[in-house]
């Protein structure tokens, strides 16, 4: 059950939806992997580069420090930038977990206790010279049973196009539904 | 509060343009003529003839950073994603909710956006 979509910006996205029981579902996006192209591309800029200004400056340095600075920044990409998967995970009764792995393999996770969760909606707004749409967990405002207190952006990396957020959203409501015709058993 | 044009702007704009005139000759004959011929006039205390040609060059180069000063400053008010303006606002916290009448068009409000959401995305039954 993976779909194909694609990303704001156009890159091939897939989404994976796996149902594990009635009122939990998990809800996986996995971005397209470092390509190789651009990762050569970069080097062999960097590298020409470095290789000019030492042929400007007889510095052997200059090389040394352009290696360096490549395999410190490919390790702080990988690491901290480049996610490889951002996935959902909706219990109906318990809470939504969001959780974030990274190309190196470190999985960033956030948990929202269905208490604090007002909706889950899509919301629009304006990003860097475009308007996207993107899905976004509104919090309860405690004081003020109507007030949103928060927004949590989710999908950050990845930034699915409305097709696909159609898809998402249909899934939480369905569970999201369900909790308050259920009776409150706290 | 019209655009039309009344007597006392046709003075305004007359005082403004002899005005401007006026400035901008003083300004070609303090920037052409040379020093020693202003000296033998006894005018003495003018700037350095540096800025006859230095103003003009800051006010261009001025122009040209506010062009990117206000795009820059554009996108840093534009709301972060995961502000809660770009859901909702203080005039559509506080608005009251008016009284329903029977067939009249529904007063303007603002309208939440779960409401906005399960209205398009989810299909009707």
């Amino acid at each position: 059950e993976e779909r194909r979509y694609r990303s704001a910006s156009g890159a091939a996205i897939a989404l994976q939806c796996r149902q594990h029981s009635a009122s939990c579902r998990e809800l996986a996006v996995r971005c397209p992997r470092l390509q190789l192209r651009s990762l050569s591309a970069v080097t062999s800029a960097v590298w020409l580069a470095a290789y000019g200004l030492y042929a400007v400056s007889e510095n052997s340095m200059v090389l040394s420090a352009a290696i360096f600075i490549m395999l410190i920044g490919l390790i702080i990409y990988l690491h901290f930038v480049k996610v490889d998967q951002e996935s959902l995970l909706v219990i109906g009764s318990l809470g939504i977990q969001v959780t974030s792995s990274y190309a190196s393999g470190k999985e960033s996770t956030t948990f929202i206790e269905m208490g604090q969760v007002k909706d889950v909606v899509i919301n629009e707004a304006i990003h860097m010279q475009k308007v996207i749409y993107y899905l976004c967990i509104l919090l309860q405002d405690p004081r003020d049973p109507q007030g949103v207190s928060e927004v949590v952006p989710l999908f950050q990396s990845s930034k699915p196009r409305l097709d696909c957020l159609i898809e998402v959203y249909k899934s939480c409501q369905e569970i999201l539904e369900r909790r308050k015709t259920a009776p409150q058993s706290s | 509060n019209s655009p039309a044009p009344l007597p006392e702007r046709a003075i305004y704009g007359f005082a403004l343009f002899l005005g401007s005139w006026f400035g901008f000759m003083l300004y070609l004959i303090w920037a052409y003529v040379p020093e020693t011929w202003l000296f033998s006039l006894g005018l003495t205390y003018w700037p350095q003839k540096y800025w006859a040609v230095a103003l003009p060059a800051y006010l261009l180069v001025a122009i040209g950073i506010g062009y990117v000063l206000l795009f820059g400053i554009n996108m840093m008010s534009t709301a972060p994603l995961n502000s809660t303006h770009t859901v909702t606002d203080n005039y559509a916290k506080k608005q009251q909710q008016k009284t329903f009448q029977e067939e009249a068009i529904p007063a303007l409000r603002d309208i939440p956006i779960s409401e906005v959401n399960r209205m398009f995305f989810l299909p009707e039954k």
